[in-house]
């Protein structure tokens, strides 16, 4: 099975005039282009701008994607080259913060960075970390075989074929207990939701 | 919500199901909100576990992109499947003037290669002209020639100047019985029959490596 089959589903739709199949895949990479443009700009607003700017290039440059390379490689190009055009429009290069400082200042003058524009949403900062200790519970409270599956699965990128041969059983039983793995931590976090630290929406 | 539908989103979002259940499922996707916001949380859930903590995970990235899309035209051309054969785009007058010039083509360099073979060809025809006391040798001696010429590969013959020495020989041991014309005629059909041989096949392997070279290469 191609590893882009269930991408390209989606590029083809939005090629075909499908605006929501787009926005799926946004959903889908956000978090991941984020993590990739942080990189080059260490403030998480700025992060997000890039990150808006590559995925609404790739949108114009869609009916020119034939699908030869891997969606979210056409994306990571895409976005790499946002962040390198948007530093240099800037005049601000990765480097210069750490001229005449130590590294651990010039980490810690990203961090103050990043925190004073998170700290104009206050709510959403805490509800990050309330996202992120939740899921990380509900991980832990996992039956050992689909813990294993979904870590093997989300931290270590294996496919499933690779998980079946790495706990000897089918793979349909691997996409099961993935899938129960999701629901178990997707349960845990709707409650966060409705508990009124947000809404579901918040986190599209 | 349907199990075996949420089964099979999760399987979508690790680009593992099938294809044929994929197309149906991209479509409801695109459209059921419910369905997407557990996309969403699922890509949350994934970004928690890869330690992607720059995101924000509350962030409303996608909302404002898809309010950007939303401003923009909507994709209606075709995707790019495989480079556009030239001839679709040509127009259609293009074709019978293509095949003319085609034609002309192929006429003008068989005209050039049988004025290149030309001079061979009339070498061989004088051989015949010489005298008749010394056509059933010049006969002999030039028919291995043209037989050879079939099969070998067509050369511009080298025209040796001086004879060999085995052919000098013949020549002035017969000189004394023909007349000075005979042994100047004699003599040309020697030389002719040389530059006949000279293209015999010495070197048989070189057509058959270009033949294996061609059947090698890619078309």
């Amino acid at each position: 099975m191609s590893a882009d089959v269930s991408d390209l589903s989606l590029v083809r739709r939005v090629q075909g005039g499908d605006k929501g199949a787009f926005d799926a895949l946004v959903r889908k990479y956000q978090h991941k282009l984020v993590k990739l443009v942080m990189r080059y700009v260490r403030n998480p607003a700025e992060a997000e701008d890039i990150a808006q700017e590559a995925f609404i290039k790739a949108y114009r440059a869609l009916p020119q994607f034939r699908g030869d390379s891997a969606f979210y490689t056409w994306l990571y190009r895409i976005a790499i080259n946002t962040a390198k055009n948007a530093v240099v429009s800037r005049d601000r290069s990765p480097i210069e913060y750490n001229i005449d400082r130590s590294s651990d200042a010039a980490e810690e003058s990203y961090d103050m960075q990043g925190r004073m524009k998170d700290s104009e949403t206050p709510e959403g900062l805490v509800l990050t970390d309330e996202i992120r200790r939740t899921v990380n519970a509900a991980i832990e409270a996992l039956p050992e075989d689909l813990k294993t599956a979904i870590v093997l699965r989300e931290l270590d990128g294996l496919s499933y074929e690779e998980i079946a041969a790495a706990m000897d059983c089918p793979v349909g039983t691997v996409r099961s207990r993935i899938f129960r793995a999701r629901e178990a931590i997707d349960r845990r976090l709707r409650e966060v939701f409705e508990g009124g630290l947000g809404r579901t929406e918040d986190l599209a | 919500m349907n199990e075996e539908l949420d089964s099979q989103l999760s399987a979508m979002f690790d680009n593992e199901l099938p294809a044929s259940e994929c197309e149906l499922l991209a479509r409801r996707l695109s459209r059921d909100e419910e369905l997407k916001a557990r996309w969403s949380r699922y890509a949350a859930i994934s970004a928690t576990i890869r330690a992607e903590g720059g995101a924000r995970l509350n962030a409303n990235l996608a909302v404002r992109v898809s309010e950007a899309i939303t401003a923009e035209p909507t994709i209606d051309a075709k995707p790019v499947a495989a480079p556009v054969q030239p001839s679709r785009t040509a127009p259609r007058w293009w074709m019978p003037v293509g095949g003319v010039a085609l034609a002309a083509s192929v006429a003008a360099a068989a005209i050039l290669f049988l004025r290149y073979e030309s001079p061979v060809q009339q070498v061989a025809q004088t051989v015949p002209v010489t005298s008749a006391t010394n056509q059933t040798l010049v006969a002999r001696s030039v028919a291995p020639a043209v037989a050879d010429s079939y099969t070998v590969p067509k050369t511009l013959p080298r025209r040796s100047i001086v004879p060999s020495t085995q052919l000098a020989n013949y020549v002035v041991a017969h000189s004394e019985f023909s007349s000075p014309v005979n042994r100047r005629n004699l003599l040309s059909a020697f030389m002719a029959s040389e530059s006949g041989t000279a293209g015999t096949p010495s070197g048989s392997d070189e057509p058959t490596e270009d033949v294996t070279d061609d059947a090698k290469s890619p078309h």
